[in-house]
């Protein structure tokens, strides 16, 4: 069986591997997670409390004690809708606005160029699965096109961002300094990532700046391995390693957001 | 082989708040704003940012995949230690939570920290260890006789035995800073306003020992809450009036939270309850008080209760004051250093944030330094009397004083004491 992701016939990876690679990302990421939640699970429900003789972390009451803060009324008076939480605090960032505008900007950018590419690749891939199973009206190859340019654009964006991040932590004196591995491996990755990316699919297309002067034949030959390499960083790094690094954050901060009514 | 045991426990520290630890980016915003790491010289340990990643690695070493995997890894009774004594080393005050991009509840985790600290046998700090005998034995952490809760009262001021209103002194006010009540207690009778108190009857209202991380300690601050909340209701009370912010925000937020269930009264800062009389035209000031006044928000009744605009309205309504604002107002109020124990613990630590707050104040060319809480007046008053002896210009002549006290010297009343 093929596996399409925008290649041509003669260069495309095969759906086995894919699929096989993408299993094993999402194994360890939901095993890291439970860990991730066993481990906050290892603390107590409520005020004061104490855990009871020889409990284990357990998932469940972590996500019981969440839910339970979720929706209970706020003791310090400061507690603001959910809507209101979920679009302002966490999908817009409000409380890094309010801090930096151009720090927001930096992680605005990383955040909304993510996301939106993470959800066009997963919108391609069901195109893709669908396609195999129903006749759809727009081939996959035709919904690939369709995607190249917001592609292009969320790429560009996320790039940006990854820019101004590495830049500040390696040339503002204070950020460098207060700089420790947990850090720079979460900005090395994603710069990685990302700079891979725009090579495979300049590659790929033979676009003048990022095909880093492959062309022809060559770039037939180099660009499944390079859209390979990309595919098998992402699912890595960006899914398998979120529960183990710095990237928890993505879960856990909206988490605490939303346990804390928005914040102060 | 059998596997070690977690050389840090959980207890007291809530399923959220081990995920919070996780949630923090890092970003560094809470290590901008904290009072005690900039009073310190910035020492590293004492960066909120830095507590955090350190409990984390603690959680990861004893809870995390490794541990799982190969048991948990010990931690340096030496790291531990060192971590008690810079969990220590805040006021509390709540700024890095006011700042944190992730939402943090700052305050919250402190505590917890320290509770769990105590309850393994690492902390508290110092002196702060009386706090719970001293309370246990004497009702109060002055070593006070129940009786000599009584000495302030002038021969002048009417407190009824039974009313409506009651006004909850606090320890500090009645038997250290009596001024403070004496102010409180004359105001009251000159605006007519019937009241009754606890006297004999009132008990420390336990923040000291929250704050440190110590409430469990034979029960103490639930004991505390239930006895002051029964005393109350036998007062037949249904509103009562705090001058104390650390009362105050005990009485609101750890009162409940301790006997599990709402209070059967109104609990209201003595500034709210003049901003509502004043609003109704109820007050006739009888003296200008022709001064520049600043003001300083209490981390008890400001951050952690939201109480902002009262004491400006009541400052700004007594003639003659001409009002002025420092840096770092509200909710990015700048601590005076006394809070979270540390005025007990660390003197030295709370004298650096109060002359930085100082400093503050003098900026503005105010005559009188204003605030609505005895702990910090006291730690402001000292902070000034330090900057006073480096010569600092302006020191010498910065008074500190309790809104109430000027509200009463408005209404031209005299008031006495320390």
């Amino acid at each position: 069986m093929v596996y399409f992701s925008g290649l041509s016939d003669a260069a495309r990876i095969t759906f086995f591997q894919m699929m096989v690679i993408s299993i094993i990302a999402m194994v360890i990421f939901v095993v890291g997670l439970i860990i991730n939640f066993q481990k906050w699970g290892a603390g107590v429900t409520g005020y004061a409390l104490e855990p009871e003789a020889g409990s284990k972390g357990s998932a469940v009451r972590f996500l019981k004690t969440w839910w339970k803060q979720v929706t209970a009324k706020s003791e310090h008076g400061h507690g603001k809708p959910i809507l209101e939480i979920l679009i302002l605090d966490i999908l817009f960032q409000r409380r890094i606005l309010k801090r930096s505008p151009g720090r927001w900007f930096m992680h605005f950018t990383i955040f909304a160029g993510w996301m939106t590419l993470f959800a066009m690749s997963g919108m391609m891939f069901t195109v893709e699965m669908a396609e195999m199973f129903v006749e759809l009206p727009i081939s996959a190859e035709q919904f690939r096109e369709f995607l190249q340019l917001p592609n292009d654009i969320f790429g560009y964006i996320l790039l940006l961002g990854v820019l101004i991040a590495l830049v500040r932590r390696i040339f503002v004196k204070e950020v460098r300094d207060s700089s420790i591995t947990y850090d720079w491996v979460l900005i090395g990755v994603l710069f990685l990532v990302t700079v891979s990316g725009f090579v495979a699919d300049g590659i790929r297309t033979g676009d003048l700046i990022w095909n880093i002067g492959m062309s022809g034949e060559t770039a037939r030959a180099y660009a499944p391995p390079a859209a390979l390499f990309h595919s098998v960083i992402s699912l890595l790094f960006c899914i398998a390693y979120i529960p183990y690094s710095k990237y928890i954050h993505v879960i856990a901060t909206p988490l605490a957001i939303l346990a804390n009514k928005g914040g102060e | 082989m059998a596997k070690n045991k977690p050389s840090i426990g959980t207890k007291n520290l809530t399923a959220v708040q081990l995920m919070e630890l996780d949630a923090c980016t890092r970003c560094g915003e809470c290590v901008k704003w904290c009072p005690t790491y900039a009073a310190s010289g910035q020492k590293p340990g004492l960066a909120p940012r830095d507590k955090i990643l350190r409990w984390k690695e603690f959680m990861n070493k004893s809870y995390g995949f490794k541990a799982k995997l190969f048991g948990p890894q010990e931690i340096p009774s030496s790291e531990l230690e060192e971590f008690k004594d810079d969990v220590y080393g805040c006021t509390t005050c709540g700024i890095c939570g006011t700042v944190c991009e992730s939402g943090i509840n700052t305050v919250e985790l402190w505590e917890a920290m320290r509770a769990n600290l105590v309850k393994e046998g690492l902390g508290p700090y110092g002196k702060q260890s009386m706090f719970p005998k001293l309370v246990n034995q004497y009702n109060n952490p002055y070593l006070a006789s129940p009786e000599d809760r009584l000495k302030w009262i002038p021969d002048d001021v009417k407190i009824a035995k039974k009313a409506n209103i009651l006004y909850f002194g606090g320890c500090t006010a009645e038997l250290r800073q009596t001024k403070l009540a004496v102010a409180t207690a004359r105001v009251l009778n000159k605006l007519g306003i019937e009241f009754t108190m606890l006297g004999e009857e009132e008990w420390c209202c336990g923040s000291a020992m929250i704050r440190t991380g110590q409430p469990h300690i034979e029960d103490i601050a639930r004991r505390v809450a239930e006895h002051n909340v029964e005393a109350i209701k036998a007062k037949g009370a249904t509103k009562v009036l705090y001058a104390c912010a650390g009362c105050f925000r005990s009485s609101k937020i750890d009162w409940p939270r301790q006997l599990g269930e709402e209070l059967p009264f109104e609990v209201i800062h003595i500034t709210e309850f003049l901003q509502d009389l004043i609003k109704k035209g109820k007050i006739k000031w009888e003296k200008s008080i022709n001064k520049t006044i600043t003001y300083h928000d209490p981390c008890h009744l400001g951050r952690h209760v939201g109480v902002y605009d009262a004491p400006r309205y009541v400052l700004e309504n007594i003639p003659g004051v001409k009002f002025v604002e420092m840096d770092r107002v509200k909710e990015f109020q700048r601590c005076c250093g006394a809070g979270g124990g540390v005025k007990a613990g660390m003197p030295e630590l709370a004298l650096g944030v109060a002359e930085t707050r100082v400093e503050d104040a003098l900026e503005t060319q105010a005559d009188i330094l204003s605030s609505a809480c005895p702990f910090c007046k006291r730690n402001l008053q000292d902070g000034a009397d330090s900057l006073n002896k480096k010569d600092t210009p302006g020191a010498e002549k910065l008074e500190v004083e309790d809104i109430i006290v000027l509200v009463a010297e408005a209404l031209g009343l005299e008031v006495t004491g320390d």
